[in-house]
């Protein structure tokens, strides 16, 4: 299913790959990269000796002790600027925010100070770090537990926004984004971290930011998506497949900035194009990639662009009929992917 | 410890470049030699030559857009103050930023945004680097008193204390945070009060004597550099013009500005200068020429800095991926 994989593990013998789920990925990687680099540390809310809510970074402090680290105070706004700081001095910071429900507390220091820093100083100061944020639903988190805001930082040109879907791209993402130089606000899917596994190589590797993957084939229609909206789009495809209806899948992976190059290619080929996010509709991650292909592909559709999202709700709420109702399943990702085929 | 008269005559020499630069600026916005705004400090020129004198190159300042002079005073050269200000190619933001958003590497000063209380909190976090690279580098970070009712300001303030970090926490308490009176922003006396909060000493100190503000930052920075943790220094000032230049300020009465003129820190100091033989009036001709030659070579090579291009606005948005 993943071709990145295929191709990097093709002719490579089995010892080399281990099988691993999404959070192991995480902690690996993000293992290694202290290892390799220690200008690299890691700040945030019960992430030490507790190893994070989620457990991402068990073990770490026991391995890099408490100056890399280190627990945070309830301090998300400080997290953020100080970890701009800590750049600016000459470190790689890793600040964790715990979940994107909490994340507006660092709107600040994200969208003025990390994303701006380099334009704003002409180039002088730099902040290089990796902002690690937990987000997503479908886990029975509740309305403030469970929220999906990439779209707000899609709008905020200095910052790379990442989203990995498998713990291949969970791992290269994060070495990726650990050796660039610019701040990177890499988003993991709870939902993702034990449901989903896979191949990962046992030598050292990055997945490239700004590339999204073609992850499956097909010539009737492309679905762009991501994360966990991903796989229920492959899950949708698998269905369609059945019925003759062959859907290509694009894993955007990078969500800022996006590799508009690779979905136009494929929407020149299938002319049908779905987007299947997790957030709200209305100005959301398929307003811009729908309004993308509209100005730079319209000539190769055959079909209106379609929207695969939540209702206009505010996120995810809590009692499970409605939350049950907020995320598209496969069968609302088929259905629209089988209206757009048929239009 | 005893300030010798190199050092004073090197504060003297830095007190007059930030009061005649400040309000030669102020005349050339009015002038419209620069557009956008000009944020005057004229008043207060003692709260940064204070602190910022005798501070080491790899050292800190967070800062914001009335901290010219703690800029100059770091060594910031006065002709990228000045091309920052006409917006120009040469200046260290390229033209991108915002007036007087002052931002120079080599020297550490970080070049700012305007959200308040900002620079104070990116300078922790350099200062929490220093800690984990076993660095003796100081922090120092400046803010008004109406920045300290930010809720950002009390988590690095916070931060700071649980980690000791190599900070000093300047606050110019001017009385008032553009049009608001400190009274319905702070619900203390004295802000250095807030200091008890975050386990760290807390002064405050007339911040137009230079003599106080520099003896008290040089002790708190010997502290930070020791490890012993952060400072905070009230300083108690006035700003002699509005919030920027396009502010006439007639929300405060013309007794209050009266009140203050006569503590104004430059003839203060030098009076005292004076009286010592540190100075004589020659001394002081001598070094208002310099300054003034300074300021015409800085301000002839902002204006004849090129403007940057349409084309550049793409620039520095990223680094390669």
């Amino acid at each position: 299913m993943k071709m990145d994989v295929a191709q990097e593990t093709k002719g490579a013998i089995a010892s080399d790959v281990k099988t691993m789920t999404y959070i192991e990925a995480i902690t690996e990687g993000l293992r290694e990269e202290m290892e390799r680099d220690e200008r690299i540390f890691l700040i945030g809310e019960d992430i030490a000796a507790y190893g994070g809510v989620f457990k991402a970074t068990k073990g770490l402090y026991e391995k890099f002790g408490p100056m890399r680290v280190i627990d945070s105070p309830i301090s998300e706004n400080f997290l953020i600027q100080g970890a701009v700081g800590a750049s600016i001095a000459g470190l790689i910071p890793s600040p964790e925010i715990q979940f994107d429900d909490f994340i507006t507390l660092a709107m600040d220091a994200i969208v003025e100070h990390a994303a701006k820093m380099r334009y704003r100083s002409g180039g002088m100061f730099t902040c290089p770090m990796v902002i690690r944020c937990c987000y997503g639903g479908a886990v029975g988190g509740g309305l403030f537990h469970s929220q999906a805001n990439q779209a707000w930082f899609m709008h905020c040109p200095g910052l790379v926004v990442v989203t990995p879907a498998t713990p291949y791209d969970a791992k290269g993402l994060l070495k990726a984004a650990f050796r660039g130089q610019n701040p990177v606000l890499y988003y993991e899917h709870k939902r993702l971290y034990r449901t989903i596994k896979g191949p990962v190589p046992t030598h050292d590797y990055t997945v490239p930011l700004g590339k999204a993957a073609v992850v499956r084939e097909g010539k009737h229609v492309t679905v762009i998506s991501y994360a966990l909206m991903l796989h229920r789009s492959l899950d949708a495809a698998e269905k369609l497949a059945a019925e003759g209806i062959d859907v290509e899948v694009i894993d955007l992976r990078t969500l800022l900035p996006y590799d508009k190059e690779t979905i136009l290619r494929s929407v020149e080929k299938t002319a049908r194009a779905v987007v299947v996010y997790e957030s709200s509709k209305t100005m959301g991650v398929g307003a811009e990639i729908g309004a993308m292909i509209a100005e730079d592909g319209f000539s190769f559709l055959d079909a209106p662009v379609r929207r695969v999202s939540p209702p206009d709700a505010p996120q995810e709420p809590f009692a499970p009929p409605l939350a049950e109702a907020y995320l598209p399943d496969a069968n609302r990702i088929a259905e629209a992917i089988r209206e757009t085929v048929a239009y | 410890m005893p300030v010798s008269n190199d050092e004073l005559k090197g504060l003297y020499y830095y007190l007059n470049l930030v009061r005649i630069s400040d309000e030669r600026c102020r005349r050339l916005f009015k002038q419209g030699r620069f557009h956008g705004t000009y944020f005057s400090a004229v008043g207060q020129e003692a709260t940064v030559v204070g602190p910022c004198y005798g501070l080491r190159p790899e050292d800190t300042i967070g800062i914001q857009h009335r901290e010219m002079g703690a800029a100059i005073t770091k060594g910031m050269p006065l002709k990228y103050i000045l091309a920052e200000l006409f917006a120009r190619k040469d200046s260290p933001d390229r033209g991108k930023s915002h007036p007087c958003h002052y931002g120079w590497k080599p020297l550490g000063i970080i070049t700012p945004a305007s959200t308040i209380a900002a620079q104070t909190v990116i300078a922790t976090g350099c200062a929490l680097a220093y800690k984990i690279q076993k660095k003796d580098n100081v922090a120092v970070c400046f803010v008004g008193e109406g920045a300290t009712s930010n809720g950002v300001w009390h988590e690095a303030l916070n931060f700071a204390g649980i980690h000791r970090l190599n900070c000093v926490f300047v606050v110019q308490n001017n009385l008032w945070a553009e049009s608001v009176p400190a009274a319905l922003g702070v619900p203390v006396e004295d802000v250095s009060e807030r200091a008890k909060a975050y386990g760290f000493p807390g002064v405050t100190i007339d911040g137009n004597d230079l003599f106080a503000t520099y003896e008290t930052s040089q002790e708190a920075i010997r502290r930070a550099r020791k490890g012993d943790g952060p400072t905070l220094i009230e300083m108690k000032t006035y700003r002699w013009y509005g919030h920027s230049e396009i502010d006439p300020a007639n929300y405060r009465t013309q007794e209050e500005l009266e009140y203050w003129k006569k503590r104004d820190p430059v003839p203060r100091f030098e009076k005292i200068l004076m009286e010592r033989g540190v100075i004589d009036e020659s001394y002081k001709l001598a070094t208002i020429q310099r300054i003034e030659r300074e300021l015409e070579e800085a301000i002839e090579f902002a204006e004849k800095s090129p403007h940057p291009e349409p084309h550049e606005i793409l620039e520095d948005v990223y680094a390669p991926l």
